[in-house]
């Protein structure tokens, strides 16, 4: 059997994933825009910048003791601060890939299948130091209906009347 | 046409891997630190970058409205709120609910705007979303039956 530590069922974790990938839908959206007034690149960068600075504002407002979710978890590896270049560097092959035959659309549906393939393969692998959690079947179906549902609305239902 | 197929699966692979590595961060940190980190590298990153080929300050960038700004303060909340769910849930329930999200969002968002959008395709898109994600809820109810 595998590790079942991660199988909460809390259903705020539910909730708050739910919500953020709303966030993500206004985040691309002003990003985009900026892009526009810009270049890709420069959307980038700027998010980031005020992104850090954000951060930094955020840290001092809401500072108390660390609460860290295991206490007495080792300090992490180094390769666990470089989650911001392989977020940099989605920036860069995505408008790569914006700006081909594949269009922002084609773009998205392979992202979404990259990103889904990614997952099933950090979970059954427990990869990059997070708990291994083998999907089962209902996490595959779940997985396929929410993809399905994902590809249809991004292929033929966004600005596509 | 090939290599335009994997970069753009290869920028979601990406984006799995950055989101991996920030609930790793967290664990060790808290979400908002594994947040700040994630922005402050890639700033880093970009501005080398920026700097190699540059446009970095496009001109018309000045015309740009302010609340377009807005989308790095909430990238910090989405970093922190992600790393924070894929530590407890897994990364294929991270990312199911945040895809599930997004779409959700992303169609209000077309309606609220008058995008012109296919409703049949949107609502049809939306039903099976729900669905996997009931299914999804139900399994841990249940206590796990596999």
């Amino acid at each position: 059997m595998t590790i079942e530590a991660a199988r909460n069922s809390h259903p705020i974790y539910f909730i708050g994933a739910f919500a953020t990938g709303g966030l993500l839908t206004f985040m691309v959206h002003l990003n985009g825009e900026l892009a526009r007034y810009g270049n890709p690149l420069f959307s980038s960068w700027t998010a980031h910048g005020t992104g850090m600075v954000a951060a930094v504002i955020l840290l001092f407002a809401l500072y108390r003791r660390r609460t860290t979710m295991a206490g007495k978890t080792a300090r992490a590896p180094l390769w666990a601060y470089l989650g911001g270049v392989s977020g940099a560097a989605t920036v860069i092959l995505t408008s790569t890939a914006v700006n081909s035959p594949l269009g922002l659309s084609g773009t998205l549906a392979l992202g979404l299948a990259g990103q889904v393939a990614f997952s099933l393969a950090a979970d059954s692998w427990g990869l990059f130091g997070l708990p291994k959690r083998r999907p089962d079947m209902r996490d595959i179906a779940a997985l396929g209906l929410v993809v399905t549902g994902g590809a249809l609305i991004i292929l033929f239902g966004r600005g596509a009347a | 046409m090939t290599v335009f197929v994997l970069l753009a699966c290869l920028g979601g692979v990406l984006v799995g891997l950055s989101r991996q590595l920030n609930g790793r961060l967290s664990i060790s940190t808290t979400p908002l630190i594994a947040s700040f980190w994630n922005h402050a590298v890639g700033f880093a990153v970009l501005t080398c970058l920026g700097l190699v080929v540059g446009g970095l300050l496009p001109a018309e960038a000045a015309e740009a409205p302010w609340y377009v700004f807005l989308g790095g303060p909430i990238g910090v909340i989405f970093v922190a709120a992600g790393s924070w769910a894929i530590a407890r849930i897994g990364a294929v329930n991270a990312a199911l609910l945040i895809i599930g999200g997004q779409m959700v969002t992303g169609v209000a968002f077309d309606y609220l705007s008058a995008v012109p959008t296919s409703f049949w395709a949107n609502a049809t898109g939306i039903v099976l979303i729900v669905g996997g994600m009931m299914v999804s809820r139900r399994r841990r109810k249940a206590g796990g039956s596999h």
